[in-house]
């Protein structure tokens, strides 16, 4: 398991009585378009607030580039260089879509507060340079002339691009996104698509993806994890685990011959 | 195409160096005019508007930077009124001479190095400033444990909490007593020139990376902290900042009226700045602004309607406390119909007074 830029170790959660996740072990190599799939309530989502130290685990560990994560602020372990984005969209509304993308950029700043206020040349040249890289990453994600709207005024998939611009803005190596398709129509899922393969192979970060629309992921993911009730139930490449009759009876119940999991949406 | 409409043609980015020069020398006229303003007031005004116009600068200072915790970033604290104390008390302690000092503390006598020390104004309102940001950086690390509804209830403590010492370190503070003979050392430059200075830091820092964090963490904190945001410190920052302005307007406040007692720092003046953020519009300094001098004011205009009157042939004797009851229907009215407040969070541009003159476009 050495050299993965993720590691994930016996991973569990306990929410009261329930066990949301049960020793999950997990790895994403640098490099990687992987994706982690399971029927509602898997744990998917946990699986991701667990590792961006939103949640605290009730054990097992995470090792990312070999540093434990455990314990850590969720602004420390974005700041180590993982971004996410999130299942319900929660962008800054009342800012604008350039400042949404700005904001990703402050946790980098080198410049004190004082520096900022004074306006001295160390802060305006990192400002001025976050304006150009915040304009680029929305060209990027194909929001380039919506830079001085209102985000909360952006249609659904847009505003889907805006949070992974913004979680791009952070410099992360991996990228968690959470349902990144939910809500686009077809043409704005193949534009996604296309987006994150982007960048994957330009940009060299590695993605780690939870997503409902099995042609997206089947099409996109060189590997799959399949959750359900918190223990993975399959791995491997998606032609694998589409006919794997475990990740069969999970979607659809006992009984059914056929894969229901080619194309289509689940 | 008019001049004004040329110049601010609206490109991509409103925030082009021309346009940033050309706002820099507006902003330096307005300060001298306002400057004009206020030397002609000073001479030519009576004393009583003098001191109405250095109150409501000290409302300024008070409103804009208790704007910058509650408005900007989101969290509902209630505590003012123990940072302006922390000021006064400072400020005064320093200021008063020895010899007052013996004669005040009747009960007990003073302590020992505040009782020798004798500072001018200015340094002791910088270390008036700094003790209450230092005050409120120790307070910060229980308080921001909390948000929303909690917050509140346990800024609110600590503001009680420094009442009651306030009233009880009779060594220090001289107790129900008080401080008496604070020399009167504020005037109208003092009171605005501190509130430019507010001014300039606070909107400064909220047209910054900064302001964009702190903005960030009001929106969604969750997601400020998932972008990089340590949403505590950043907290710490705008919350010692604001008692830092707030501690040195508590200080020119204790040498404008020139006694100051726990009594005066109850909740209610935390309330009255409340109430001044949020008609004039939480998160907008234009709005803390434009609510700190209408409020300073107004509460003086309303004194017409406590004067007996004659209104259409009948005889109205004055009732005293009528300007309360005026002033909460003008309060119900306020939030009926502009539930931001005046402003909501918009702020004033030369941009858009540019527009207003120039073209009659709308905000820009």
């Amino acid at each position: 398991m050495s050299g993965a830029l993720l590691e994930i170790e016996g991973l569990s959660c306990r929410f009261g009585g329930l066990l949301a996740l049960d020793s999950l072990d997990l790895a994403v190599e640098p490099g990687a378009l992987a994706g982690l799939i399971g029927p509602n309530g898997a744990g998917k989502t946990t699986c991701f607030n667990l590792i961006t130290g939103r949640v605290r685990p009730s054990g097992g560990n995470v090792r990312f580039q070999g540093r434990p994560l455990a314990g850590l602020r969720p602004s420390r372990v974005n700041r180590l260089g993982v971004a996410r984005t999130f299942q319900n969209i929660r962008l800054f509304d009342d800012l604008t879509v350039l400042e949404n993308v700005l904001v990703g950029f402050h946790g980098r700043l080198k410049a004190n507060f004082l520096s900022a206020i004074l306006r001295l040349p160390a802060y305006a040249r990192e400002d001025r340079r976050m304006h150009d890289r915040g304009l680029e990453l929305l060209d990027l994600v194909g929001l380039g002339r919506l830079g001085q709207e209102r985000a909360s005024n952006l249609a659904y998939g847009q505003q889907r691009l805006l949070e992974i611009a913004r979680a791009l803005a952070t410099g992360p190596r991996l990228l968690l996104l959470d349902e990144p398709a939910a809500g686009m129509n077809p043409n704005e899922t193949a534009a996604l698509a296309r987006l994150v393969r982007r960048l994957r192979d330009d940009m060299g970060i590695s993605v780690l993806l939870i997503e409902h629309d099995m042609h997206f992921v089947m099409n996109l993911c060189e590997s799959l994890t399949v959750l359900d009730h918190g223990r993975v139930i399959a791995r491997g490449a998606p032609r694998e685990v589409q006919s794997d009759p475990a990740v069969i009876e999970a979607y659809l119940g006992a009984g059914l011959e056929t894969a229901p999991l080619e194309g289509g949406h689940a | 195409m008019s001049l004004a409409g040329r110049i601010f043609k609206a490109g991509p980015l409103p925030d082009a160096a021309g346009t940033r020069r050309r706002d820099t020398w507006l902003t330096l006229a307005a300060c001298a005019l306002g400057g004009g303003l206020l030397w002609l007031a000073e001479n030519q005004a009576g004393g009583y508007v003098v001191h109405m116009l250095t109150l409501s600068g000290l409302f300024v200072v008070l409103a804009v930077s208790y704007n910058l915790i509650n408005g900007f970033t989101g969290q509902f604290s209630l505590e003012p009124n123990a940072f302006v104390a922390c000021g006064a008390y400072v400020t005064a302690l320093l200021t008063i001479s020895p010899l007052e000092k013996e004669a005040s503390f009747i009960l007990e006598p003073l302590i020992w190095p505040l009782s020798v020390i004798h500072l001018p104004l200015l340094p002791a309102l910088l270390i008036a400033g700094l003790c209450t940001a230092l005050m409120a950086f120790v307070m910060g690390f229980p308080v921001f444990r909390v948000r929303g509804d909690y917050l509140a209830i346990v800024t609110l403590g600590f503001g009680e909490v420094v009442r009651v010492v306030a009233n009880n370190a009779q060594s220090v503070t001289n107790g129900p007593l008080g401080l008496k003979g604070i020399a009167h050392l504020t005037n109208l430059w003092w009171a605005w020139g501190l509130a430019g200075a507010t001014l300039f830091v606070v909107v400064r820092l909220v047209h910054s990376s900064y302001g964009r964090a702190l903005k960030a963490i009001r929106e969604d904190e969750t997601a400020a902290e998932a972008m990089g945001i340590n949403a505590f410190w950043h907290k710490m920052l705008a919350f010692t900042l604001s008692a830092f302005f707030e501690g040195m307007a508590g200080g020119l406040l204790a040498h404008l009226i020139t006694t100051i007692s726990p009594s005066l720092f109850t909740f209610f003046m935390t309330f009255n700045l409340l109430i001044i953020i949020v008609v004039g519009g939480l998160g907008s300094t234009t709005g803390a602004v434009l609510g700190a001098i209408l409020f300073t004011f107004g509460g003086e205009w309303l004194r017409v309607v406590e004067e007996p009157a004659t209104l259409f042939g009948l005889d109205i004797p004055g009732i005293p406390g009528m300007r309360m009851v005026v002033f909460s229907l003008i309060l119900v009215g306020v939030m009926l119909f502009a539930r931001q407040g005046i402003l909501g969070r918009n702020e004033f541009s030369w941009r858009w007074l540019l527009a207003r003159l120039g073209m009659g476009r709308g905000r820009a």
